[in-house]
């Protein structure tokens, strides 16, 4: 069962499984129905499928990648009600944890490869498996790997989990590495620890989801950064073997803060969104960038991740400041039925996500042992907070919706605090470090769009913890979610 | 009065005991009463049955007639004590028998002294094991009880209750009490091969796994009685929780003492029940030492000491003291071995007696006297006369193993009726017959020679003496007696009573081929494994001609099967139907060993061999014609096709397409929707694969090809890993692992190296050989699969490219090898490397081929090899690569 013991390595030790509460639900699964409605993919019985990655072919089918290391390719999926015909595609693999379509071929990331599957005599299976590359270690349990897209260049990233979820034991465990088309796998950043899904932004630059543990006190979004250090150490020994990039001539020192080490260790890159631990997620999986043209809602090229653990959905978006990856994440959808491992969005504009329970020890809000479900939108827009974006002096929140400018004007009407985490090589940590900002000002827009929050005290290296419930809109709704997180790693000079 | 009344009452009860006999105590043979025979047929059957041509000539009914028991090995099987009972009072000591009474014509005392005679003379002969009583495991027992009740005893022999009484003795063929006449050894010996022991096969063999056949004993055997020192009872599992929880019996038994030892290993987390008596010889106060992690005492019926148990803390000591009477009082002590460094010390001082373990001496198990057979001494002289007796009275006539004299009686057409055995006479085998059971016997007495039976005749005959009615209807020959239906389970429910029932014997000449019914019958095959009643196996040569019988007498009318120009389009249809795009058989069939969704429905790929065609084609138009409450739908009511889309609607062509389709038995491919829930891969006619840790190595990529053998290929060091024959390969999130048997395994290690010398080291990867085998210059590029699914797999040495094929092929024998092609091609001759094709204890050349242990290679073209030496040696195959292509072909043969 290894992988089990994956999942309990994404985010907690394993003698504090059991003991541990799901946490409290956000209590608005009711209200996001009415914008965001799920639908059952029906899986015939007989069919092994517990997804782990998704990708959508030229002709609009679903393709699935699986545990057991079978491609489907499901017809019907997105039609209204689904009526979806399932096809083996390829089986024989080991665990696809990524699947990515091009020129003809349809790329796979599994446990110890990325092969390039194709059907070459054009009977609809695919007869030629391409090894791109497998030079990474393989031989010990935990070591996950997840795959990206292509990227423009048409490389696949890969993230690789460490040995046994600790320690580096194999040549390039806790490492993302890049591999081209030809081929030649490329290193490009270490200090990764239980990496999850893999994907890029809206600008097209690539990130990948770390779990909290060791170095990681909570789980957050990675920027995987060509040279950096993300954050935990165990993966020092392999620069010997990745040409082209200097080791950090120093190791980060444990019971520290983020913000203090990056500036000792030059290489480390801190985490672009940190997500608080139950809050937003506790085993965050994969991830996708919504560019459906409106097709899903007012929230075109931001980030969907899904969560194992919480059966959730949410969102993220990112902005370089000073030359740093930083960004907010907010609360979407709760209520799927299964451990989500996997989203990505259909032509139709659907957000497709799911996955798979394990039948022991590690914890699942959905209790379905395995499903594909389907976020559609219903066309009616919900009133939420659409971005938060960083300002020298402030914050400027954008919504969905004209707000009532009466109460956002109204510095009083909002909240927030702001908190870090410790890092350290000890697993997790609690919220360190509180801070309450004066909220100086609020200025709403001329288009009731958007405020402008002038704000005295805001923390470099803290999630700045925004809470929007007195806010209104103009037909005097409250926010569907009042709750968003933005992780400050610079303010911006100007 | 009470001198008056004396011999009146006692007269009474002799009466009414005689009554009582006359009643129950009839030849039992319950086949023939549940029968719907000709009276006539009854007799001739009672007459085989009794064997009567042993003594009264006749040599058709000979044939036939069901032999007696063997008596060559009965001294290790039987009590002594109970043969000479039985041979005093044969219905007497089991009611409903066979067997005369021998002895009547003898006054009592003469009686018992002829019966001891023989009996010391039966145990004389062959006399290797004696026989021994042993201590019945009443875990056992309590699962030997389920296994009586479902796997088909009960069919012919009584159920039991709780208490092991027999509830339907009158309907049943007698077993008597077992428990006085077999010892363990004796009564598992008997069932694992009765035909042995009683050489007709009326008891016939079930073939019962031996674990099932010691239970069934230990059932049957559990009341005897043994004597000892203490009774124990374990327990395995959770036992720390208590005995009522996640605990499972294990075992019971006797033992000598509480020293855990006497125990032979005991298991962490056992629990073990000790029960038995504790002798004191002194009345006063006694004192006991216990310590133990947990346990609870009582003596005497009083509760003296109870410490639950924890597996988390190691063990305590306890002292405390209670009054005993003089003599026997009961004691149970349960102990619970678990926790830290589990221990067991139970001690007690007292009158007389110092601090101390309880010595066996002060331990029994009843506090009774049991009585024990000894094993019988055959006396010289008892042998002698018992012999003679044993020929005079003429049991060597039936029971001729022996090869006793044998008498001659008047031959069977001579016999009339008042005479004889039937008579008044008392110097004649008395047999225990009801006057319907003479009646039948004088009507069947052959006066002018035998009159020749149908072939009607002699099929019910045959089934109602191998009592197959008991289970199997045939054309209302018999039916299952409503008291015994509920016996008859089975582990699939939906199937309704054709999934518990075995199914009736109407028409099947005309249903299944002979070599099938050859199988079930001769060899107990069985394809409805959801029926808990076994079929078991005949060797008769009566059972056997039934085969021949079935085909000739069932006939139903004949099919014309349609002509199929294109069998491929045939067979196309027919996959198509059973898939669940057509009609959808798998829902509720299983399919080549895969298990259907819902109903478990019998297994389809083997129809063709056990149906006959026209019965299939019979079948499928109307399946309750022949199972009236089959819960099988038609797909073609009234001869009309439901899916006209295939093969036009046409009914015969479709249902000779399904035909067609499953006629490749296992071969066939998998229909659309089989299950691929199950963890173990199947292969039928493509080759499946699969990869993952586990086999070979985490990189390993096992395949299985469809002449059923199977390899595993290392593709981290792109080497041939392991190959085997059988069942293809268990899989599990990202494992596998490889079934089946003849596993030939490679060495670990890259396939081509240039040694410096002949004394370095094979280069395999190390744990801390980072790059490995990248820095041999290997990289592995893939694998392509052909037409027929097989990989080819693709990799580079150096500047080399390699590709590596195998196929399995069949020898001349229809034997599986692999026929491996390397394909090297280079742009530029290259320095010489050695492939490393295996490495063993002895590596031979044999003709043009070489063996590796078991594995033998064989060149397609001649080839110089090298062998290297050492503790395993490795054989080497030079390699000179000029540009261009280079191809190798090798057989794997094993």
């Amino acid at each position: 069962m290894l992988f089990i013991a994956l999942i309990m390595s994404l985010a907690m030790p394993q003698e504090e499984a059991q003991a541990q509460e799901l946490g409290k639900m956000w209590g608005t699964a009711e209200e996001e129905e009415k914008y965001y409605s799920i639908t059952d993919i029906p899986i015939p019985p007989g069919i092994p499928m517990r997804p782990g990655s998704f990708e959508i072919l030229p002709d609009k089918r679903l393709a699935v990648g699986t545990r057991r290391g079978d491609v489907y390719f499901i017809s019907g999926a997105f039609d209204t009600p689904p009526n979806p015909t399932y096809h083996l595609y390829a089986s024989g693999q080991d665990e696809i944890f990524g699947l990515s379509w091009r020129d003809g071929s349809l790329t796979i990331t599994q446990f110890g490869e990325v092969t390039k599957l194709t059907d070459s005599d054009g009977d609809g299976t695919a007869d030629r498996f391409d090894t791109l590359t497998n030079n990474w270690g393989y031989a010990e349990g935990h070591e996950f790997a997840f795959g990206s897209k292509h990227d423009l260049d048409g490389n696949i990233w890969v993230a690789l989990g460490l040995s046994g979820s600790y320690h580096s034991r194999n040549i390039f465990r806790g490492w993302a590495v890049k591999v081209t088309p030809d081929g030649k796998m490329i290193p490009v950043c270490s200090g990764l620890r239980s990496p999850g899904g893999v994907g890029a932004n809206k600008e097209g630059v690539m990130f990948c989801i770390e779990s909290q543990g060791p170095w990681n006190g909570s789980c957050s979004l990675k920027h995987l950064k060509e040279g950096a250090f993300l954050g935990h150490p165990a993966s020092y020994n392999w620069y010997q073997f990745a040409e082209g990039i200097n080791a950090p001539t120093i190791e980060p020192q444990t019971n520290s803060r983020i913000a203090i080490e990056k500036k000792r260790v030059k290489e480390l890159v801190p985490p672009v969104i940190l997500f608080p631990y139950i809050k937003m997620g506790r085993s965050i999986s994969g991830f996708r960038l919504n560019q459906t043209r409106g097709k899903f809602g007012p929230f075109e090229n931001q980030l969907f991740f899904g969560d194992y653990t919480l059966s959730i959905i949410m969102r993220a978006t990112t902005e370089k400041i000073n030359g740093v990856w930083q960004g907010a994440c907010y609360p979407f959808r709760e209520g799927l039925s299964t451990g989500i491992m996997n989203v990505e969005f259909s032509p139709e504009g659907q957000l497709i996500a799911g996955g798979f329970t394990t039948n022991r020890q590690w914890p699942v809000r959905g209790e379905t042992p395995f499903a594909i479900q389907r976020l559609d939108w219903t066309g009616k827009i919900p009133f939420e907070i659409k971005e938060i974006n960083i300002l020298k002096d402030g914050f400027m929140i954008h919504f969905t919706k004209e707000v009532d400018p009466d109460i956002a004007s109204d510095a009083m009407n909002y909240s927030m605090t702001t908190y870090t985490h410790n890092y350290s090589a000890g697993y997790g940590s609690p919220e360190v470090d509180h801070t309450t900002p004066d909220i100086n000002r609020a200025t709403v827009s001329d288009d009731k769009m958007s405020v402008r929050l002038k704000i005295n005290g805001i923390q470099e290296g803290h999630i700045h913890d925004f809470d929007l419930g007195k806010i209104k809109s103009l037909s005097d709704r409250t926010l569907l979610h009042s709750k968003a997180y933005y992780t400050v790693n610079e303010i911006p000079n100007k | 009065m009470q001198i008056l009344c004396y011999p009146l009452r006692q007269g009474t009860f002799i009466l009414l005991g005689l009554m009582t006999l006359a009643l129950h105590a009839e030849v039992q043979i319950p086949a023939i009463k549940n029968s719907s025979l000709d009276p006539k047929i009854k007799g001739r059957i009672l007459i085989e049955e009794l064997n009567c041509t042993a003594c009264h000539q006749e040599p058709t009914m000979m044939i036939s007639s069901k032999k007696s028991p063997r008596l060559s090995e009965i001294s290790s099987r039987l009590n002594p004590d109970y043969l000479k009972r039985f041979l005093i009072d044969p219905s007497g000591t089991k009611p409903g028998t066979l067997m005369p009474n021998m002895l009547n014509h003898l006054n009592d005392k003469e009686r018992e002294r002829v019966a001891e005679s023989i009996t010391h003379y039966l145990f004389s002969i062959n006399k290797k094991a004696p026989f021994k009583i042993t201590v019945p495991d009443s875990v056992a027992a309590e699962k030997g009880e389920e296994l009586f009740h479902q796997v088909g005893c009960v069919a012919c022999h009584s159920p039991r209750d709780e208490n092991g009484k027999e509830i339907m003795k009158a309907k049943s063929v007698p077993l008597g009490p077992l428990e006085n006449k077999y010892s363990h050894k004796g009564l598992i010996e008997f069932l694992r091969r009765p035909h042995s022991f009683r050489p007709s096969g009326r008891m016939p063999d079930l073939r019962l796994p031996q674990q099932d056949i010691e239970k069934i004993s230990h059932y049957l055997l559990r009341k005897i009685k043994v004597p000892g020192n203490l009774g124990y009872m374990t327990w395995r599992g959770k036992v720390w929780e208590g005995l009522d929880g996640d605990v499972q019996k294990e075992s019971a038994g006797q033992t000598k003492d509480f020293n855990l030892e006497s125990l032979g290993k005991i298991h962490h987390q056992t629990a073990i029940k000790y029960s038995g008596f504790l002798k004191v010889t002194e009345m006063g106060t006694y004192t006991f030492y216990l310590e133990l992690n947990g346990g609870n005492l009582s003596i005497g019926g009083k509760q003296l000491f109870s410490e639950n148990p924890s597996n988390r803390r190691g063990t305590k000591k306890f002292k405390f003291s209670t009054n005993l009477d003089k003599g026997s009082s009961e004691l149970e002590l349960i102990y619970f071995h678990t926790g830290r460094a589990p221990k067991f010390i139970f001690e007690m001082e007292g009158p007389g007696m110092k601090k101390g373990p309880i010595s066996s001496e002060m331990l029994t198990v009843h506090d009774q006297p049991i009585k024990v057979t000894e094993a019988l001494e055959p006396d010289p002289i008892l042998v002698a006369s018992g012999k003679e007796h044993f020929e005079k009275l003429g049991c060597a006539n039936c029971h001729d193993d022996l090869k006793g004299k044998i008498n001659s009686y008047p031959e069977m057409t001579r016999l009339r009726p008042g005479n004889g055995c039937l008579g008044e006479s008392k110097n004649t085998p008395r047999y225990d017959l009801h006057k319907d059971q003479e009646a039948m016997i004088l009507s069947a007495l052959p006066k002018n020679g035998l009159s020749a039976l149908n072939d009607k005749e002699r099929i019910q005959k045959t089934l109602v003496q191998f009592n197959c009615i008991a289970c199997h209807d045939r054309a209302g020959l018999s039916s299952i007696d409503p008291d015994r239906n509920k016996y008859f389970k089975g582990s699939k429910p939906e199937l309704g009573n054709q999934g518990r029932v075995p199914p009736p014997l109407t028409h099947v000449g005309a249903k299944l081929t002979n070599s099938w019914l050859t199988e079930v019958i001769m060899h107990g095959g069985r394809q409805r494994d959801y029926l808990n009643t076994r079929m078991p196996s005949y060797r008769e040569k009566e059972v056997e001609s039934l085969i021949e019988l079935f085909e000739k007498n069932d006939s139903l009318e004949e099919m014309s099967y349609p002509k199929v120009t294109n069998i491929k389009e045939s067979k196309n249809a027919g996959y198509q139907m059973i898939g669940t795009t057509g009609l959808s058989c798998i829902a509720c069939h299983d399919f080549n060993g895969q298990r259907s969704g819902g109903a478990g429905a019998l297994e389809l790929i083997h129809v063709t061999k056990r149906l006959k065609k026209n019965w299939f084609h019979l079948y499928m138009r109307d399946p309750s014609r022949f199972h009236p409450t089959v819960i099988m739908p038609s797909y073609w009511p009234g001869g009309q096709a439901i899916r006209k889309e295939i093969l036009n609607g046409k009914t015969d062509l479709q249902i000779e397409a399904l035909w067609n389709y499953l006629s490749d038995g296992e071969r066939a491919k998998n229909p659309k929707g089989l299950s691929r829930q199950s963890l173990t891969l199947r292969v039928a006619d493509e080759t499946v694969m699969c990869r993952g840790r586990g086999t070979a190595g985490y990189r390993g990529i096992g395949v299985g090809y469809p002449e059923r053998i199977s390899l595993a290929f290392d593709s981290e060091q792109m080497t041939l890993k392991q190959i085997w024959k059988g069942e293809f390969a268990h899989i599990n999130h990202g494992s596998f692992h490889a079934r089946g048997n003849e596993r030939i395994q490679f060495p670990d290690g890259i396939p081509f190296h240039r040694l410096a010398s002949m004394d370095d080291a094979w280069p395999y990867k190390g744990k801390t050989d980072y790059l490995f085998p990248q820095s041999h210059g290997y990289q592995y590029k893939g694998y392509y699969l052909n037409p027929e699914k097989r990989p080819t797999f693709m990799y580079e040495y150096g500047t080399i490219k390699v590709e590596d094929f195998f196929e399995d092929q069949l020898d001349k024998n229809g034997k599986a090898f692999f026929t491996r092609t390397v394909t090297f091609s280079t742009t530029a001759k290259q320095e010489p490397f050695f492939f490393r094709l295996g490495t063993g204890k002895e590596i031979k050349k044999n003709g043009k081929s070489w063996n590796v242990d078991r594995l033998s290679l064989n060149f397609h073209k001649d080839m110089k090899t090298v062998i290297r030496e050492g503790e395993s040696k490795d054989l080497l195959l030079p390699i000179h690569l000029n540009k261009g292509t280079t191809i190798i072909k090798i057989d794997y043969k094993w």
